[in-house]
C-alpha cells in the first residue's frame, strides 16, 4: 500500500499511516513501545513555552522580578523533569520469556531483543515485540473464510474426500517474520490448503480413509515448510493434525453400508457354521443310536438263542440217558397241564354207530369257553 | 540588545523546523519514492534515515514486503475438454519502483492487483489448457505451477512487480459435476456392499450343503453297519439253534411240539372234544393199557 506523506513531515506521516495499517490488518500482533509521533507544531509550541519561561524569568526582573523569576525557574524545572520522565517511560520496554523484540534504528533493523528490560531510546529506536514461541493454530476446512464446500478435496482416483485439518505454527525468526510477508497468516492458510490438496490429489481414496494419515500429514507439513522457507518467512511449522478425513456427507452412509455388509457376510458365515455343527452333531448322535440298537438286538437274539439251546441240550442229555421213560414222562406232564385247563368234552366212539350225535353249538362253546 | 536573543531563538527554531522537514525515515518494511513536482527524483530501497529538499520534494512510501493476491475461481478447459474450476494465489513484491509508479500512477496496489489478476488468469488458461485434466488433478502440480509462475514473472516485469510464487490452491470438478461424482461413489459402494453380502451367502450355503451331505453319509453308513450287525446276530442265533437242535432232530420235533401245544392251548378259552382213544387215555379204560393185547 503506498503511504502518502502528510504535510507534517516524516514522523508525522509515518506514524499516522501506521496507525491506519494496524486497524486494517488486525491479525498482526500489536507493536508495543510505539508512540504516535508528535506533531511538529506540538514540538514547536513546547519549545516556545520553555523559552518563554526563560525569557519571562529574565525580562520580568524589573517589576515583580524576584517572584516572577522564581516561578519561571521552578516551573521550567518541573516541566523539564516531566519531559525526561515521559521520555524514559517511552524508551524502556519489557520482553516476556516467550517473546522476542525487533528493534529498528531509524527504520533500519538493528537487533533482536531478548527477555527482560530493554532500552530503545525514543524517537530514534522503535521496538516491536512479538510472541514467538506460543503456538498458533490455523483451522482449515472447517467453515472458515473461503468459498463453497470448504473441506471437500479431489483424490487421485477422482473420488471426493472431506478433510478438516489444523496447522500449528510459531515464529522462528522474528525479523524475517516482520519484514518479509505482508500477511503471514493468510499466506500460511493459502499455502497449506494448496499443499494438502496437492498431496491428496496424488493419493487414492482408500489409503486416506484407512489411516494413511500419518504419511500424508508429514508430506504436507514438509511441503508447507519448504514453501514458507522459500519466502524467507521466518515461520516454523510445529505440526499438522487431521481433524477429520472422511467420505463426504452425501455418500458416507454408503461407506458405512459397506462395513455393515462385511459384518453381514461374517454373520452369514458364522450362522452357517453353527448350523453345520448342529446338524453334524445330530447325525453323529443318530449313528451312535442306530449302532447301539443293533448291538442290543444282537445281544438279545444271541442270548435268547443260547439260552434256549442250552435248555434243550440239558433236557436232551437227560433224555439220552433214558429215552423211553423220559419221552413218556414229558408227554404225560405236558398233556396233563394242557388238558387240565381247557374245557373238555369226551365222547367215546364205541357206543356203537348210534350213540350220541355230537351237536356242537359252537357259539355257545366259545362264549362258554370264555368264562 | 533585547531583541537579539529573540531573533536567535527564532532562527534556531526555524533551523530545527527546516531539518525536520528535510529528513525522513524509511522503515525496514518499506520502500520510498522521492518526487519533485510529480517527477521521480530518487528511489529509496534501503531502510534508514534519508534526506530530501524540504517543501519542494515529497516522499511516497510503499510496502516492501511480499504481498498476497488471490485469484477468484476460474473455469479452465484443459486439452481433453473436461472443465475444471481452479483457484490460484500469487505472492509478489514491488521490485522496480520507478516502473511501478509509471504503470499504476497513484492507483497503487489495488490497480496493480487488477492487472496482475488478468495476467495470472491468462497464464492459468494457457498452461492448463495444454494438458489433460487428469494431469492437473493428480499428477505433478508442482511442474505446472512452476510454468505458470515463470510465465507470470515475465509478464509482470513491465509493471515493476516481481512474482515470487504462484500456486494452485484448488483444482476441482465444477460444482455441477459434484453430484455425478457423488453418484458414482455411491454406486461403487453399493456394488461393493452387495458383493460382500453375496459372498457371505455363498460361503454360508456351501457350508450348509456340506454339512447336510456329511450328516447323510454318517447316518446311512451307521444304518448299514447296524443292518450288518443284525444280520450277523441272526446268523449266529440260527447257528446256535441248529447246532443244538441238530443233535437229534426227532427229539427236537417232539420236544418242541410239546411246548407248542402248551403255549397254544393255554388258558381256559380253548375247548376240546376228545376221544378216549387218544394215547393220553391209555390207562383210562383199561389198567393194563390200550396197547395191551386183548
Amino acid at each position: 500500500m503506498p503511504y502518502n506523506s502528510n504535510s507534517g513531515g516524516p514522523w508525522g506521516g509515518g506514524g499516522g499511516n501506521r496507525g491506519d495499517d494496524d486497524q486494517n490488518k488486525g491479525q498482526r500482533p500489536p507493536p508495543r513501545g510505539q508512540q504516535p509521533a508528535p506533531d511538529i507544531d506540538e514540538l514547536m509550541r513546547k519549545g516556545q513555552e520553555k523559552l518563554k519561561g526563560i525569557m519571562g524569568g529574565g525580562g520580568g526582573g524589573g517589576n515583580g522580578g524576584g517572584g516572577g523569576a522564581g516561578i519561571g525557574k521552578g516551573g521550567f524545572a518541573l516541566i523539564a523533569l516531566a519531559i525526561v520522565g515521559l521520555w524514559g517511560y517511552n524508551s524502556f520496554y519489557t520482553v516476556k520469556p516467550e517473546e522476542k523484540s525487533v528493534e529498528l534504528f531509524l527504520g533500519k533493523f538493528s537487533k533482536i531483543g531478548g527477555p527482560g528490560l530493554n532500552f530503545a531510546p525514543w524517537p530514534v529506536v522503535e521496538a516491536i515485540v512479538l510472541d514467538v514461541s506460543s503456538e498458533r493454530t490455523e483451522n482449515i476446512g472447517v467453515g472458515g473464510a473461503g468459498r463453497g464446500s470448504q473441506g471437500l478435496m479431489l483424490t487421485g482416483d477422482e473420488n471426493i474426500v472431506d478433510i478438516d485439518f489444523q496447522l500449528v505454527w510459531n515464529i522462528d525468526e522474528p525479523d524475517n517474520y516482520l519484514f518479509k510477508l505482508e500477511n503471514p497468516q493468510e499466506t500460511i492458510r493459502a499455502v497449506s490448503e494448496s499443499a494438502m490438496r496437492e498431496v491428496v490429489g496424488r493419493s487414492d481414496l482408500a489409503p486416506i480413509l484407512n489411516r494413511d494419515r500419518e504419511a500424508i500429514s508429514l508430506e504436507v507439513q514438509e511441503l508447507v515448510q519448504a514453501t514458507l522457507n522459500s519466502y524467507e518467512s521466518g515461520i516454523n511449522i510445529v505440526r499438522l493434525n487431521f481433524d477429520k478425513a472422511d467420505p463426504p456427507a452425501q455418500v458416507i452412509e454408503y461407506f458405512r453400508d459397506v462395513q455393515a455388509a462385511e459384518q453381514d457376510r461374517d454373520t452369514s458365515e458364522k450362522k452357517a457354521d453353527a448350523y453345520a455343527n448342529t446338524v453334524l452333531a445330530q447325525a453323529r448322535g443318530q449313528s451312535a443310536e442306530l449302532l447301539q440298537q443293533a448291538e442290543g438286538y444282537r445281544a438279545q437274539v444271541v442270548n435268547i438263542a443260547q439260552g434256549e439251546a442250552s435248555r434243550f441240550i440239558a433236557v436232551y442229555d437227560e433224555y439220552a440217558k433214558a429215552p423211553e421213560v423220559t419221552r413218556q414222562r414229558l408227554y404225560l406232564e405236558t398233556m396233563e397241564r394242557v388238558l387240565g385247563d381247557v374245557n373238555k368234552v369226551i365222547i367215546g366212539e364205541e357206543s356203537g354207530g348210534q350213540g350220541v350225535v355230537p351237536y356242537l353249538p359252537l357259539n355257545q362253546l366259545t362264549s362258554g369257553g370264555s368264562n | 540588545m533585547k531583541k537579539l536573543p529573540i531573533i536567535a531563538t527564532v532562527v534556531a527554531i526555524g533551523g530545527v523546523f527546516l531539518a525536520l522537514s528535510s529528513a525522513f525515515v524509511v522503515d525496514a518494511r518499506q520502500k520510498a519514492l522521492v518526487l519533485e513536482f510529480g517527477d521521480v527524483k530518487n528511489v529509496i530501497e534501503e531502510p534508514g534515515l534519508h534526506w530530501k529538499i524540504p517543501f519542494i520534494q515529497e516522499v511516497v512510501l510503499y510496502d516492501a514486503r511480499i504481498l498476497s493476491l488471490d485469484t477468484p475461481s476460474l473455469e479452465v478447459t484443459p486439452k481433453d475438454n473436461r472443465r475444471l474450476v481452479v483457484d490460484a494465489f500469487a505472492r509478489y513484491r514491488i521490485s522496480d519502483l520507478r516502473k511501478f509508479r509509471q504503470a499504476v500512477g497513484t492507483g497503487g496496489t489495488s490497480k496493480a492487483e487488477g492487472r496482475l489478476v488478468s495476467i495470472l488468469n491468462a497464464q492459468l488458461r494457457a498452461v492448463l489448457g495444454e494438458v489433460d485434466s487428469g494431469d492437473i488433478l493428480s499428477a505433478d502440480r508442482a511442474e505446472l505451477m512452476a510454468k505458470i509462475r515463470d510465465g507470470a514473472i515475465q509478464q509482470s516485469l513491465n509493471l515493476g512487480l516481481e512474482v515470487v510464487d504462484v500456486r494452485i490452491k484448488r483444482a476441482d470438478l465444477p460444482e455441477a459435476n459434484l453430484n455425478s461424482t457423488f453418484e458414482r461413489m455411491q454406486a461403487e459402494r453399493q456394488r461393493e456392499a452387495a458383493d460382500q453380502r453375496a459372498r457371505g451367502e455363498e460361503a454360508a450355503q456351501r457350508v450348509r450343503a456340506n454339512a447336510d451331505r456329511q450328516s447323510l453319509e454318517l447316518v446311512s453308513s451307521a444304518q448299514r453297519d447296524a443292518d450288518i450287525i443284525r444280520g450277523e446276530a441272526d446268523a449266529e442265533s440260527n447257528r446256535v439253534y441248529a447246532e443244538a437242535y441238530g443233535r437229534d432232530a426227532e427229539f427236537f420235533n417232539f420236544y418242541r411240539s410239546l411246548s407248542a401245544y402248551e403255549m397254544a392251548l393255554k388258558g381256559s378259552n380253548s375247548s376240546m372234544v376228545i376221544s378216549p382213544d387218544s394215547p393220553f387215555f391209555e390207562y383210562f379204560v383199561d389198567p393194563l393199557g390200550a396197547a395191551a393185547p386183548q
